[in-house]
């Protein structure tokens, strides 16, 4: 197991926010977190980046802690981090919104800003374009193009899916499938659909609580599961592709 | 049920720190009880009844403090003038008392609503001008003292309204800058309108008779004292007073739960504006003279010294903060002849007031009350929540 | 007023201006970085003009004041940022009550070293003086102030768009969360900026002082409420627009000290008002609601 979380309990601002969070990823697949709005998916993310750190409990990376470590310092470990907001630089051009994720100019760095360019063609050709002069889909594309060109051991995506066109959703659900060859993903995902295209693995966490863990596939015939805790009613299975 | 009212996004906590690691290792109570009183998100506001958390029973700490040491110290303070009849020391103690209230004014916005405000003299200073000029040009009689005082609340209810109007609805630090920027103004009216208030030279005035006596006008501000204490406090004790608190404490928190906190942010300012006001009536009376002193910025960031050393969020730390200051000057002032460092004993207390700031946000009441322990910096939690973004 | 009065009026307007700039680019990178609103930013603007003028009265060279002026400010911020500022960011009450705090200890400092009176400060020899070009005078100092502000814009500018740490500074006046999220150290960024602005105050400070010929402790607070309003006009954390709301403010004050000489002051802020009311955000600002 790359990730482990142990009984993390994270506040924010007074407000309990993780309650008890267990669960374990394994190396090269994608573990989908999924669970109702306000569940705590994304504080689970931040606690892990050590933007929100946690109270209690352990984050272990390799079996190295993590928890109360600076998010500097996390990311150098290896953990990358793709926000629900894209947070793209708008003031810096896409260019330099991957050169800063950059660490070393070595080579291969370059090859990975190569790869990264491959991937999303779109960025290519807007590299002197500035953060803020993209679209939704692009941004998104240049988020998660700035964590791939880090070389990390895991990428923590946040609800990439959210607010974009179907056709978007295919090329995201494409690109993460070209990137768990390479590095293990946590993806939080509301859209089940997508959830189940890329990932092996679910956490289902609710109410600040993992509540279940398992294998994606199984989780689709569980309509019992899904409406409860993800309030996914059977007539909203399989929309948006 | 949902556990709190919002979904935390990215953008609202800036910089995790160690603060926000530090905060919670006091224990799970502190945490625990906001989480649970915490109302259902889509609850409707109430109107000033709704639960605040966090602040404690007022009942119980009110008795306490009415039967407790503070009556003491009024009974001693009213008793002075049988244990000596030494002008000076009736002077400090006037003044003492004055710029306490000025500071307890200031308290009101940084202590209890968690404001600071960098133009709160152009209240201070608009009450002295208000009183000098009436009497100068009617004569000193009562009337006409009553008449500046009407004036007074009537014209820091305006300045509030309007100042309040341009300034509250931005953000704490543009909020310094502009109340810094209008009292700057102020300051330069009185000094260049010279037909009113005489420019920086001032003028002196006739206050009515009675209060010419020493001990007669020592009495007469003691009362002054004891009344807008009692005053403020019912008014921070009020329910609005409790939504003052629960906005210093956590400012969009109190937007959730419905309250339009500009418009408390706004009654908070006029209360405070008017006892500034006030208190600088009872300076001009007590130098029977006004020059453009009483509008300078010096006099606010002496409320914010005095305030946060004796004590924000206390009231009676304004006091405290007052007598230490004041007296500390008064002594300071014969011995610095000698060790002519003394002279800037504001430096002493700027220093003084870093450490408070840093690490005893308490204050020196805070200090003594106990309530060291949850705080540190971080004792202003205002900046957090409002998020900086 | 004639072209000869307008053309010396701009000219002190946009030297003004500069001077103006050099402590409010400071005030709002760090601002717009950090989120810290540094009340102690213009002490360090009066600093700078005491070192100047220490510095000078000693070796008679004025390149060597403001070289000196400079690293005391770099010094001076340093350990502001290290003591004090550092325990209190993210937290805008305390940031602005412990910089206060500073500036009352700094300038009581000044005020114990020199004592509380102006000190006269000349304009060095070599650039005193003006030149007559028709019926124009121009100042030479006003003119050797407008080249040095230049200047600094230029070297800030590159620095912001040609370096990594300007790419780090830009970035992270945006979204800091995120720029730690990729890995970079921004505090050790944020104590560079606070020690470069405030060597840029102090730069600001021995430059202004022979341009109105003093010294006094209060130097700092007065240019500061200006440097506010820049700021507040500009918006926080973008550099042009400190640039333009220094030249705006510079040029407003000048040109109504001319008229109305009370009236500069309530011009600028009557501007900021006017501001805050139609773009709270200033002209280019990024950081705010």
């Amino acid at each position: 197991m790359i990730l482990e979380l142990r009984q993390v309990k994270t506040n924010i601002n007074q407000f309990r926010i993780l309650e008890d969070i267990t669960f374990a990823v394994p190396e090269g697949q994608v573990t989908v977190i999924l669970g109702r709005n306000g569940a705590g998916k994304t504080t689970t993310l931040r606690s892990i980046m050590g933007l929100a750190p946690p109270a209690r409990g352990q984050i272990l990376l390799d079996g190295k802690a993590l928890e109360g470590l600076p998010p500097h310092v996390i990311a150098r470990k290896g953990v990358g981090f793709v926000p629900e907001d894209q947070a793209v630089f708008s003031a810096l051009t896409v260019g330099e919104n991957l050169r800063l994720a950059m660490r070393r100019r070595d080579k291969a760095a370059e090859a990975r800003l190569a790869f990264v360019l491959d991937v999303f063609p779109d960025l290519k050709e807007k590299l002197t374009r500035k953060g803020g002069g993209l679209s939704g889909g692009q941004k998104q594309m240049l988020a998660i193009g700035r964590a791939l060109v880090q070389d990390n051991r895991v990428l923590l995506v946040d609800e990439p899916s959210k607010g974009l066109a179907p056709i978007m959703v295919e090329k995201l659900a494409e690109a993460l499938r070209l990137i768990r060859a390479q590095t293990t993903v946590v993806l939080v995902e509301q859209n089940f659909a997508l959830a189940s295209a890329v990932g092996g693995r679910y956490v289902i966490i609710d109410d600040g609580r993992t509540v279940r863990e398992g294998v994606l596939s199984e989780l689709e015939q569980d309509r019992e599961l899904l409406r409860r805790y993800l309030g996914i009613s059977t007539g909203q299975r399989g929309r948006a592709g | 049920m949902a556990r709190f009212l919002r979904k935390p996004d990215s953008s609202e906590v800036r910089l995790p720190g160690a603060e926000d690691a530090g905060d919670y290792k006091e224990g799970p109570a502190r945490t625990e009880s906001p989480a649970r009183t915490e109302p259902p998100a889509g609850t409707a506001a109430p109107h000033g009844r709704a639960k605040v958390p966090g602040l404690g029973r007022p009942g119980r700490e009110v008795l306490l403090w009415v039967s407790g040491l503070p009556v003491l110290v009024v009974l001693i303070l009213a008793v002075l003038p049988l244990l000596t009849s030494s002008y000076a020391l009736f002077n400090l103690m006037d003044q003492i008392l004055i710029l306490g209230v000025f500071a307890m004014s200031y308290d009101i916005l940084l202590g209890y609503t968690g404001i600071v405000s960098f133009g709160h003299v152009l209240f201070f200073g608009t009450g002295a001008y208000t009183v000098a000029i009436i009497l100068k040009h009617t004569g000193p009689g009562l009337g006409f003292l009553l008449l500046a005082v009407f004036g007074t609340v009537l014209i820091s209810l305006v300045i509030s309204l309007v100042i309040g109007y341009l300034s509250l609805r931005v953000k704490d630090v543009y909020y310094a800058m502009i109340t810094l920027a209008f009292a700057e103004l102020f300051a330069i009216i009185a000094e260049k309108w010279r037909g009113a208030t005489n420019g920086a030279d001032g003028f002196s005035f006739r206050i009515p008779h009675f209060l010419e006596d020493p001990i007669l006008f020592y009495y007469f501000i003691l009362v002054f004292a004891v009344l807008t204490v009692i005053l403020v406090r019912r008014f921070i004790h009020s329910p609005t007073g409790r939504v003052l608190l629960s906005i210093r404490e956590n400012e969009k928190r109190a937007e959730f739960l419905g309250y339009n906190v500009i418009r408390f942010k706004l009654i908070s300012t006029l209360v405070a504006g008017v006892v500034a006001g006030l208190a600088g009536i009872a300076w001009a009376l007590q130098q029977a003279f006004v020059s453009t002193g009483v509008m300078a910025t010096d006099k606010t960031i002496d409320a914010l010294l005095i305030t946060t050393i004796g004590g924000s969020g206390t009231l009676y730390g304004a006091f405290i903060g007052s007598g230490l200051t004041n007296f500390a000057s008064d002594r300071l002032s014969s011995l610095a002849e000698h060790y002519p460092l003394l002279q800037r004993w504001h430096l002493i207390f700027g220093l003084l007031y870093i450490l408070i700031v840093l690490f005893f946000p308490g204050g020196i009441l805070g200090f003594f009350r106990g309530k060291r322990a949850g705080k540190g910096a971080r004792g202003y939690r205002t900046g957090l929540q409002k998020g900086q973004r | 007023m004639g072209m000869a009065t307008f053309i010396n009026l701009t000219v002190n307007g946009l030297s003004t201006g500069m001077m103006i700039f050099l402590l409010a680019s400071g005030l709002s990178l760090i601002f717009g970085l950090m989120g810290v609103l540094n009340f102690a930013h213009g002490s360090l603007f009066m600093l700078g003009g005491y070192t100047g003028v220490v510095v000078f009265a000693h070796s008679g060279s004025f390149i060597l004041a403001l070289v000196s002026a400079m690293l005391v400010g770099v010094s001076v911020g340093w350990v502001v940022e290290r003591l004090t500022v550092r325990r209190v960011y993210g937290n805008a009450i305390a940031q602005i009550l412990i910089t206060t705090g500073v500036m009352i200890v700094l300038n009581e400092l000044v005020k114990a070293v020199f004592g509380p009176d102006i000190i006269a400060t000349p304009v060095p020899p070599l650039l005193a003086g003006s030149w007559a070009i028709g019926s124009v005078i121009l100042i030479k100092y006003r003119l050797f102030t407008l080249a040095v502000g230049l200047v600094v814009a230029v070297t800030v500018h590159l620095l912001l768009t040609k370096t990594r740490l300007g790419m780090v500074v830009r970035a992270g006046v945006e979204n800091p969360e995120m720029v730690q999220a990729l890995g970079i150290n921004i505090r050790q960024v944020f104590s560079l900026v606070f020690a470069f602005g405030a060597a840029l105050a102090a730069l600001g400070g021995v430059m202004m002082a022979p341009a109105v010929g003093a010294v006094n402790p209060d130097m700092g607070l007065q240019n500061q409420m200006l440097a506010f309003i820049v700021v507040v006009i500009g918006g926080m954390g973008s550099f042009l627009g400190s640039a333009l709301g220094s030249i705006l403010v510079g040029l407003a004050g000048a040109y109504t000290a001319w008229f109305l000489p009370e009236a500069s002051l309530a011009v600028n802020v009557l501007l900021m008002a006017v501001v805050l009311l139609l773009r709270p955000n200033g002209l280019f600002g990024m950081g705010g609601e």
